[in-house]
C-alpha cells in the first residue's frame, strides 16, 4: 500500500470533499490516492438508469447535479449558479456555469441540462416516474439558461437535483444511442471532479483527479480507489491494516464498529448519511387473514420493542421509529411524532388484549395462530432482527416461521406474488419522500 | 497417428455432451425463481411496472422460453456467449477477465497439493506406524477439517493484522503501478494467502489417498519378486511402488481439478480475490442467466480437456492401459 497523505479514518460518511477535511480538523493536504471500500461491487455505473445504493458512492464523484445540498439539507449551487423559482411554482429558471466541461472536453449547457433530464432521467430512471412526473418541458433560451416547467407544482424536485439522485450527462455522448446500451454506461463521462479510469471487476475502480475541474483548487486527492471485497470480516481487516481508508453504508458490520473504535487510527461518524435517512419497516400483508384486521397488525406492533432491536441488531445506530416517515423530514414539516405510541411500558398487555378482542384466543401450546416472515436477504443483520422477532411475537403467541431465501426468489415472492405475511425491507428515503 | 485419431475421437464424443450440457443447463436455470429485472428494480429500490417492461424488453425477458432458447442455441452456434445486461458487458469479456487469476489461484494451489500431499503420503507409509506417519496423519486429519474460510480468516488475523507480513485481500496493490518483477511479486505476495488456504484441504486428501495406496501396493507380490531380485528398497520404492501408487491420486485429482475450474467461492470471497467463483455466485444471486450460462459452458468444455489429458497421464504413468 503506498502511503497516502490522508489521514486514514473509517468514516462512515459520504460527501468525501465534504466530509474528510471537516473531521480532520486540519488543513487538507494535497494529492495521494483515497481507498474506499463499497459493497457490494456495482454491476455497472449506469448512474443514469439504475437508483442501486452502491452505484452513487463511486458516480457522485464523476457525475454533478444542477445542486448540491449544505449540511442543513438546502441546495446550494453546484452546476447552476442561481435558480429563480416562479410565484404559482410552476417554472424554475436555472442560470447555469459558463466554463465547465464534461471529461471528454465537450463544454456543459444548457442543452445538456435539457437532454438530461428530457431524454434520459425522465424516461429511464427509475424514481423519475414519481419524482419528475409534473416536469412538462424545459426550454433553453441561452447556453446559460435552463427554464423547467412543470404542470403542478413540485417542490421536491428541488430535494433531488444532486448527482445522487438526477446527474447531468452529455448530450454528445448520448445522442442518437441507445442510452441503456451506450458505452458510457461503465465508463461514466461527467463533470465532476474525478474521471473515471479503470474498472477491473472483482476488485476495485479507479477515479482520477480532473485536472480541469472548474471549481479552482479542487480536488484535493489525486485519485480514489473503490475496492470491492467480498467478505465482511475481510473488509473490516482492510480497515485495521490500513489497506483502506474509508468504508461507507454497510460495508462494515456493525458488530466489528465497537473493536474499531479501539483502534487510533480510526474514526466512526455517522455525519454525511444526513441525505439518506433509511428505515427499518415491517410490511404486513393485509389481504390475508388474520393480518386484514388492524387489531392484528396494531398488536404486532405493541409487541416489538424497538429499543432492543437499536441496541443489540443494530448496536445503537440508529433510533426507534414512531411512523413510516423519518425523523429526518422534521424540518420539511413532513414529519410528526404525534403518533399512536407503540413503545409503553404495558404493550404486551395491551397487544395481548388486542388479539383476545379479536377472536384469536391462544390455543394449546400458547400461540394463537402461526405466520411467515420473509427475511431480507441483504445482510445478517436482518437474520438478527429476523429472530429477534419470531421471540417478540412469540411473547403474545403468534409463531413465527422465518423464510430465508436468495435475493431474487425473495423479491419475486413478495413483490410480484404477494405471496408472504411479514416482510422486512429497509427503505432508503432520501431528503424528502418522493424521492425515496 | 493413432494419438492423434484418438484424439479427434474423443472431441467427437464431446459435442454431444456439451450439446446436452448446454440444453440442460438452459432449462435447469429457468427453473430458479425471480428474473434479473425484479433483482435491478429491487436493488434500485423503486421501478414501475413501464420501467420494469423496458428492462425486460431489453433482456429479452418478454419473449417466451421458446424463443429464448432459439436465440441463445443460435448464439452459441456462432460462438457468441451473449451479453449480460445486468453488467453492460460481453460475457466472453466477464469470463476471459477472471480466468487469468482463476487459473493462477488454483494451478498454484494444485501443484502444491499435489506435489506435497504425494511426497507427504509416501514420507507417511514408508515410516508406517513411526512418529512421522503419526505426525503427518494427524496434521492433514485436523487440516482436511477444517473450514477454508475459517483458515482463512485466522491467516489474515495472523499474518495481515497481527504480523503485518502479508495484505488482507485483493490480486495486487490498486495505484501502486508496479512493472516487471516487482509486479510479480506483489501478486505473488497476494497470492501466498488464499493459495494456503485452498491447498491446505488438498493437500491432506492427497496425503492420506497416497498413504493408502502406497501401502497397499507394497502388500503386492510384485514387490516380494522385486526385493528377492536384490533390489534396494529405496529402488523398489522409486522403480515399482510410485508408479502403480499414483494411479488412485492421479485418478482423485482428475476428477478435482475439473471441480477447480469452478473457482473455490469461499476462498475467493474471503480473500477478495478476483476468480470466476465468486462471478458464478453473484450471477446466480442476480438471476444473469447468460453470464451464468456462459461460466456453465466455458467450465464443461475445460473439464472435456482435463479428462483428456487425464487420460494421457495414465497412460504414461501404466503401460497396461491403453488406448
Amino acid at each position: 500500500m503506498s502511503p497516502s497523505p490522508i489521514s486514514r479514518r473509517a468514516a462512515l460518511a459520504l460527501p468525501l470533499g465534504l466530509a474528510l477535511p471537516s473531521i480532520a480538523g486540519a488543513e487538507p493536504q494535497r494529492g495521494g490516492t483515497m481507498v474506499m471500500i463499497v459493497h457490494p461491487e456495482p454491476s455497472t455505473l449506469a448512474h443514469y438508469a439504475v437508483s442501486a445504493g452502491n452505484i452513487p458512492m463511486i458516480a457522485t464523484q464523476v457525475y454533478e447535479g444542477l445542486v448540491t445540498y449544505d449540511w442543513e439539507l438546502k441546495p446550494v449551487p453546484n452546476l447552476a449558479k442561481s435558480w429563480d423559482i416562479s410565484a404559482d411554482g410552476k417554472t424554475i429558471t436555472f442560470k447555469l456555469q459558463e466554463g465547465v466541461t464534461f471529461h471528454n472536453g465537450a463544454p456543459f449547457t444548457s442543452a445538456d441540462v435539457q437532454y438530461s433530464y428530457m431524454e434520459i432521467l425522465k424516461k429511464y430512471h427509475p424514481t423519475a416516474p414519481v419524482l419528475l412526473a409534473e416536469l412538462t418541458s424545459i426550454d433553453t433560451p441561452d447556453p446559460y439558461t435552463a427554464v423547467f416547467t412543470l404542470a403542478n407544482p413540485a417542490p421536491y424536485i428541488m430535494k433531488a437535483m444532486a448527482a445522487r439522485d438526477l446527474p447531468i450527462i452529455c448530450k454528445s455522448v448520448f445522442e442518437g444511442t441507445d442510452p441503456l446500451n451506450n458505452p458510457s454506461a461503465n465508463k461514466p463521462i461527467g463533470t465532476g471532479p474525478f474521471k473515471f479510469g479503470q474498472w477491473e471487476r472483482g476488485q476495485y475502480i479507479r477515479l482520477d483527479r480532473n485536472d480541469k475541474y472548474w471549481k479552482p483548487g479542487l480536488p484535493y486527492l489525486n485519485r480514489i480507489v473503490a475496492r470491492f471485497i467480498p467478505d465482511a470480516a475481510t473488509r473490516s481487516a482492510a480497515m485495521e491494516t490500513g489497506e483502506a481508508h474509508f468504508a461507507g453504508y454497510s460495508a462494515v458490520n456493525y458488530a466489528d464498529l465497537a473493536r474499531m473504535k479501539q483502534n487510533p487510527m480510526l474514526d466512526i461518524t455517522t455525519k454525511g448519511y444526513e441525505m439518506a435517512p433509511a428505515l427499518s419497516v415491517l410490511e404486513l400483508n393485509s389481504h390475508r387473514p388474520p393480518l386484514d384486521k388492524k387489531a392484528v397488525r396494531q398488536a404486532i406492533a405493541y409487541s416489538i420493542d424497538r429499543s432492543f432491536i437499536r441496541d443489540n441488531v443494530m448496536y445503537g445506530y440508529g433510533l426507534p421509529a414512531t411512523g413510516p416517515l423519518s425523523r429526518k423530514f422534521g424540518p420539511s414539516g413532513l414529519y410528526t411524532a404525534d403518533t399512536r405510541q407503540y413503545d409503553v411500558a404495558d404493550r404486551l398487555e395491551i397487544a395481548n388484549k388486542l388479539l383476545d378482542d379479536a377472536g384469536l384466543p391462544r390455543k394449546e401450546g400458547g400461540m394463537r395462530f402461526g405466520l411467515h416472515l420473509e427475511v431480507n436477504s441483504f445482510g445478517e443483520q436482518w437474520l438478527r432482527q429476523a429472530e429477534y422477532l419470531k421471540q417478540a411475537l412469540g411473547q403474545v403467541g403468534i409463531d413465527v416461521t422465518l423464510r430465508s431465501e436468495d435475493t431474487a426468489t425473495w423479491l419475486r415472492r413478495v413483490y410480484t406474488d404477494y405471496d408472504y405475511d411479514i416482510n422486512e425491507p429497509f427503505l432508503g428515503q432520501s431528503i424528502d419522500p418522493t424521492s425515496g | 497417428m493413432r494419438l492423434v485419431r484418438y484424439f479427434g475421437y474423443r472431441l467427437l464424443l464431446a459435442l454431444p455432451v456439451l450439446a446436452g450440457i448446454i440444453v440442460l443447463n438452459f432449462f435447469l436455470i429457468h427453473l430458479a425463481p425471480g428474473d434479473a429485472a425484479s433483482v435491478l428494480a429491487g436493488e434500485s429500490g423503486a421501478a414501475t411496472p413501464a420501467y420494469m417492461d423496458i428492462l425486460r424488453h431489453k433482456f429479452g425477458l418478454d419473449q417466451s422460453l421458446g424463443t429464448q432458447f432459439l436465440v441463445y442455441v443460435f448464439n452459441m452456434a456462432r460462438f457468441d456467449l451473449g451479453y449480460s445486461f445486468r453488467n453492460d458487458s460481453p460475457v466472453a469479456g466477464l469470463i476471459l477477465d477472471r480466468m487469468g487469476p482463476t487459473a493462477l489461484l488454483m494451478l498454484t494451489a494444485f501443484s502444491v497439493a499435489v506435489v506435497l500431499g504425494t511426497v507427504l503420503g509416501l514420507v507417511a507409509a514408508t515410516g508406517r506406524n513411526s512418529w512421522r506417519d503419526a505426525v503427518i496423519s494427524l496434521v492433514s486429519l485436523i487440516a482436511y477439517a477444517t473450514p477454508a474460510f475459517w483458515l482463512g480468516l485466522m491467516m489474515i488475523v495472523v499474518f495481515a493484522i497481527r504480523l503485518a507480513w502479508l495484505p488482507t485481500s485483493g490480486f495486487d496493490t490498486v495505484g501502486a503501478d508496479y512493472e516487471g518483477w516487482d509486479s510479480v511479486l506483489d501478486v505473488g505476495r497476494h497470492l501466498i494467502m488464499p493459495a494456503s488456504a485452498l491447498a491446505l484441504f488438498y493437500l491432506a486428501l492427497y496425503a492420506r489417498v497416497m498413504r493408502a495406496s502406497v501401502l497397499e501396493q507394497t502388500a503386492q507380490d510384485y514387490v516380494t519378486t522385486a526385493r528377492a531380485k536384490g533390489q534396494t528398497e529405496r529402488r523398489v520404492m522409486t522403480g515399482h511402488v510410485l508408479r502403480n501408487a499414483l494411479l488412485p491420486v492421479v485418478t482423485m485429482a482428475g476428477v478435482q481439478a475439473g471441480n477447480l475450474i469452478g473457482g473455490s467461492v469461499v476462498v475467493e470471497t474471503v480473500f477478495g480475490w478476483p476468480g470466476i467463483g465468486t462471478l458464478a455466485f453473484d450471477a446466480l444471486q442476480s438471476r444473469d442467466l447468460n453470464l451464468l450460462l456462459g461460466i456453465f459452458f466455458v467450465s464443461a468444455c475445460l473439464v472435456v480437456v482435463i479428462n483428456l489429458v487425464v487420460d494421457l497421464i495414465y497412460v504414461t504413468l501404466d503401460p497396461r492401459i491403453e488406448i
